[in-house]
């Protein structure tokens, strides 16, 4: 054994010597030409796999076509993804990775909200501008100077435009009780955050209040709650999944809200798909779309129909190109890649990106907003605010199967 | 003999491995060893309880999510670095083993395994739904106060010293009376029991070392994360993981864990860098077969022949 | 609010047949061989994906689909009976022990195995009737629900009947109850007890779609169907089938009542107490005979 353990240690010593001197081979003076360097992860693989491909897929279109005009500051841009697969340590360890092995110039915003938030910490620490969907409020109070939610997807902000909606309503038309439903996670937590205060606004009773934990196993007990309090107004802050159960559990219960808000899921062409008519009349709310009458979405919609064949582009194709530009624009308007000198600029400059104009206050926050959409006829439409509309908003909702 | 002197080869090693940072590695190799020795130490201290006395638990890494935890909060709360509170996470994980140990050591094999799973299980929902512990937002604390690549040098450091008392630690266990005696349970408990062997203090025993260890290991590991979440601190694959590597190496023998520990944490570095995070679990999965039925006694007994090769149960009626 | 109250009971109920059959299938493996299959609910899932994958391809309603699963689970519990068990048996003493351990790897395996082909995310598996309900007096009664129920009935009454009403049958029985007997009566242990496994894992292809009509199932969700099934066992205890089966309805009825009584949020852990009581006040079963 003493001989086998041996040899084991002089391999061992062997590739720990050899992987300890590779990296000094990569140069350190720099062309001019030479390319900047963006790198951070996604997850490509996973449960969160099917958003982070999109991501990914705006973040290589933005690559594509800055590399096509010019490059940014005149030197082409290269992306470095690693896949995190949906896993918060690993978004941290790979991050991390890329700064200090790959040695990036800048980095790229991972997904989802926790990911995004433990990197928001990684960045901080080794002081990089990091631009992404941020963490949600917990996340932007920690006094992060380099963190920028550009825009974010801020849970607390989430149903906004729907509280506004409701607000211009007349009293009596209004739901009088509410019953809300939240996935026990961050996400789900932050959506319910805005809760309170929002429905105060409007005189509405907040009569149930009740978590689940993911999965949701079956939504059925839920519901029966909600209607056996005789509740005309159902929030459903959940995702995907939970929200095509939970709106199943209504139509077999019978039960008949005023309305219905949904956190996560309703703007997905899939939600459609497994929930044909029933998915309709859905509010819910987003801080990107297809339809807002920004510069380059119209582009963009044009992409998407002729690579992938869509009719719109998908919303989180959008977010990545969005978080791209605003990186872009922080780096070209302080004409460096000094880190110091982007976060500044765009905390006093702001950028006019697809998602609108907008300046970060000291947390790397834009303003506070959201748009309201609601699924109509199987189409996604924005009703709130009203210089964004593009169809008349269904309410009271109909009952199911009319 | 064998043994005697892989030992302290082995020791002298890990004591060298302490040096390694003045060489200014990459960081990555730092993080691929603090993870290795994280792993090793755990799983060596989980083998005091699974491997010699033969109660599978498959909860460990609940004393190492509680570790963390606990660490966490007193270094939210009152700013206290968990590289000192670590014992005090330890400390904390074997109060939580207490508990939990307390009624489910009277328990047997499969019963005693499942709820093992349970209590990570529970524990993950508690600390989920109460808001003290940051509950589904997960606990935010203040970052390490060094630069980074200081933080990782300390860090591993800091586990390497508990693998290394854990490693004496268990050795010494082994060796001793306390050791012989668990043994005698994996033997035959009853027929222990019958001889005077104090069956029950020492499981509890065992179960409350290895807690310790693990917790001090959690303890670290959340400060090095600055971020918890119930999602990845309370997640079965670590658990599954360190008995594995327990298994795998040689549960008889102190050095056996951390055989185990290297094998896999290649192994999984390998995989999950060429072809992916489930191709790696399914051979993980492969593997624990694999292990407990062709080498139950791990791969050290290739070359280490301690006991007779156990007769199976009967050639004839018992075997189907 | 009484209306509410017989609601879960009757929610209860069919969801406790769902929970019986899986948990029937669980016992008998145990009862025969000692064997404690952790990757049986990863079966179950694995049937429920299946199932989903048929009516995906072929838009057959999943129920349909048993016609085939259940023969290639069939097989599939043979094959694991001579491919590992026997394997396992002639190399260890500890084969309870060892079992526990080969098959979380074999559970984990086919998890990753699931995850890998379809991902992690929840399904649920889609009918012409999901999201319909009967209203009987006052009372919603889900057809997924109802379906998955008589499923689980049938099954267990086909069980039932093979197990006391054929020669087969009566050899497995005798094997559960006593084995050392039985081989002493000439039976032949190795062909039973493949048959057990055939049986068993063929029982958990129908659980799993019965499961499937109800809950969201997952990859990694086998965890929590065991933990249930290992409720219903340590009260019904490991010695009969129609213990297991009624274990299986009171476990779903409990489940069904503490959404009352409890935060939604806290259900799971209420079951995992009661579990834990059980095991320390009667680890033999409530209702072992």
């Amino acid at each position: 054994m003493s001989r086998s353990t041996r040899r084991d240690f002089l391999k061992k010593a062997g590739i720990g010597a050899g992987v300890l001197f590779v990296p000094q081979l990569s140069l350190r003076a720099r062309a001019s030409t030479a390319p900047i360097r963006i790198g951070g992860s996604l997850p490509l693989t996973g449960a969160y796999a099917d958003t982070g491909v999109w991501i990914e897929r705006g973040y290589r279109y933005w690559a594509e076509e800055v590399n096509a005009s010019g490059g940014l500051l005149g030197r082409p841009v290269e992306l470095i993804i690693y896949d995190d697969a949906s896993q918060v340590d690993r978004g941290i360890s790979l991050l991390e990775r890329a700064i200090t092995v790959d040695r990036v110039d800048l980095l790229l915003g991972g997904y989802p909200g926790t990911t995004a938030a433990a990197q928001m910490a990684v960045a901080e620490r080794y002081r990089r501008v990091y631009v992404s969907m941020g963490g949600h409020m917990a996340s932007f109070q920690r006094g992060f100077r380099y963190s920028f939610g550009a825009p974010p997807l801020m849970g607390e902000w989430w149903y906004e435009g729907a509280f506004q909606w409701l607000e211009s309503m007349p009293p009596s038309e209004r739901p009088r009780r509410a019953a809300a439903i939240t996935a026990n996670n961050a996400v789900g937590m932050a959506v319910r955050g805005g809760l309170a205060d929002g429905l105060g606004r409007s005189g509405i009773e907040l009569v149930m209040d009740e978590l689940y934990d993911l999965p949701l196993a079956s939504a059925e007990p839920l519901v029966q709650r909600a209607k056996a309090l005789g509740a005309d107004m159902f929030i459903a802050n959940g995702f995907f999944g939970d929200g095509v159960q939970t709106i199943r559990a209504m139509k077999a219960l019978d039960y008949n809200p005023k309305l219905i808000l949904q956190g996560i899921g309703s703007l997905i062409p899939e939600w459609v798909q497994e929930l044909g008519a029933d998915g309709n009349y859905v509010v819910s709310g987003t801080a990107l779309h297809d339809k807002l009458p920004f510069k380059g979405v119209a582009e963009l919609n044009q992409v998407a129909r002729e690579r992938w064949g869509l009719r719109n582009a998908p919303e989180y194709f959008l977010f990545g190109y969005a978080w791209m530009q605003a990186l872009q624009q922080g780096v070209e308007g302080a004409g460096s890649l000094d880190q110091d000198a982007i976060a500044h600029y765009l905390r006093t400059e702001g950028i006019d990106s697809i998602a609108g104009r907008m300046v970060f206050d000291a947390r790397g926050l834009p303003p506070a907003y959201s748009y309201t959409t609601q699924v109509i006829n199987g189409q996604v439409e924005l009703i709130w605010p009203l210089s964004v509309r593009t169809a008349e908003p269904v309410y009271p909702k109909p009952p199911w199967g009319r | 003999m064998i043994g005697r002197h892989d030992g302290r080869y082995v020791t002298g090693v890990l004591v060298a491995c302490a040096f390694l940072p003045l060489l200014r590695p990459q960081e990555y190799v730092l993080t691929f060893l603090y993870n290795l020795f994280s792993y090793a130490a755990m799983a060596s201290a989980w083998n005091i309880l699974g491997g010699l006395a033969g109660y599978l638990s498959f909860g460990h890494v609940a004393f190492f999510g509680c570790g963390a935890y606990v660490t966490g909060l007193m270094l939210v709360r009152w700013g206290w670095s968990p590289l000192a509170t670590a014992p005090l996470g330890g400390l904390a994980a074997a109060m939580l083993a207490l508990v939990a140990g307390y009624p489910t050591l009277r328990l047997r094999g499969p019963y005693f395994t499942v709820v093992t799973v349970v209590m990570v299980l529970a524990v993950k929902i508690v600390v989920l739904n109460v808001p003290w512990t940051g509950a589904a937002m997960g606990l935010w604390m203040p970052f390490p106060p060094w630069d980074p690549f200081v933080s990782r040098v300390i860090f591993y450091e800091a586990v390497l010293v508990i693998l290394l008392a854990t490693l004496l630690g268990v050795r010494w266990v082994l060796h001793s009376k306390f050791g012989f005696g668990l043994r005698t349970i994996r033997e035959d408990e009853d027929a222990a029991a019958a001889i005077g062997v104090p069956a029950f203090r020492l499981k509890l025993g065992a179960l409350l070392l290895s807690a310790f260890v693990c917790g001090m290991v959690g303890a670290v590991h959340g400060h090095d994360r600055s971020y918890l979440h119930p999602d990845f601190m309370f997640d079965l694959h670590p658990s599954i993981m360190i008995v594995l590597m327990a298994l795998f190496g040689g549960r008889d023998h102190w050095l056996g864990p951390l055989i185990g520990a290297v094998a896999v944490m290649i192994a999984d570095e390998l995989l999950t860098v060429y072809v992916g995070t489930e191709a790696a679990r399914m051979l993980f999965g492969l593997l624990l077969i694999v292990v407990i039925v062709f080498l139950p006694a791990g791969v050290i007994s290739l070359r280490v022949r301690r006991q007779p090769k156990p007769v199976p149960a009967g050639r004839g009626l018992m075997m189907p | 609010m009484l209306l509410e109250v017989v609601q879960a009971v009757v929610t209860g109920l069919l969801v406790g047949f769902t929970f019986a059959v899986l948990a029937v299938g669980f016992s008998l493996i145990w009862g025969t061989t000692g064997v404690v299959n952790i990757a049986h609910p990863a079966f179950a899932v694995l049937a429920a994906f299946l199932a989903l994958l048929a009516s995906r391809r072929w838009g057959i309603d999943p129920i349909a689909t048993l016609v085939g699963l259940v023969p290639l689970f069939f097989a599939l519990g043979v094959v694991l009976h001579e491919a590992l068990i026997k394997v396992a048996a002639k190399r260890t003493r500890e084969l309870g022990l060892a079992s526990m351990i080969f098959t979380f790897g074999l559970a984990s395996f086919m998890e990753n195995g699931m995850a890998y082909v379809w991902g992690p995310g929840p399904r649920v598996l889609n009918t012409a009737y999901t999201g319909t309900a009967a209203q009987v007096l006052g009372v919603s009664v889900p057809l997924p629900h109802l379906y998955g129920a008589l499923l689980g009935v049938a099954t267990i009454g086909v069980l039932y009947g093979f197990l006391y009403h054929t020669f087969p049958g009566k050899a497995v029985r005798a094997v559960w109850q006593q084995r050392d007997g039985a081989a002493l009566c000439g039976i032949p242990l190795h062909r039973v007890t493949a048959l057990a496994y055939g049986l068993s894992i063929a029982s958990a292809a129908v659980a799993g779609v019965a499961m499937g009509l109800i809950y969201s199932f997952y990859p990694a969700g086998y965890m929590v169907w065991l933990i249930n099934v290992f409720l219903i066992v340590i009260v019904g205890g490991v010695g009969s089938l129609l213990g297991a089966a009624a274990a299986g309805l009171l476990v779903g009825l409990v489940s069904s009542l503490s959404v009352l009584v409890i935060p939604f949020v806290w259900t799971n852990l209420a079951l995992f107490a009661l579990l834990i009581l059980v095991l320390l006040i009667r680890p033999s079963g409530l209702l072992k005979r």
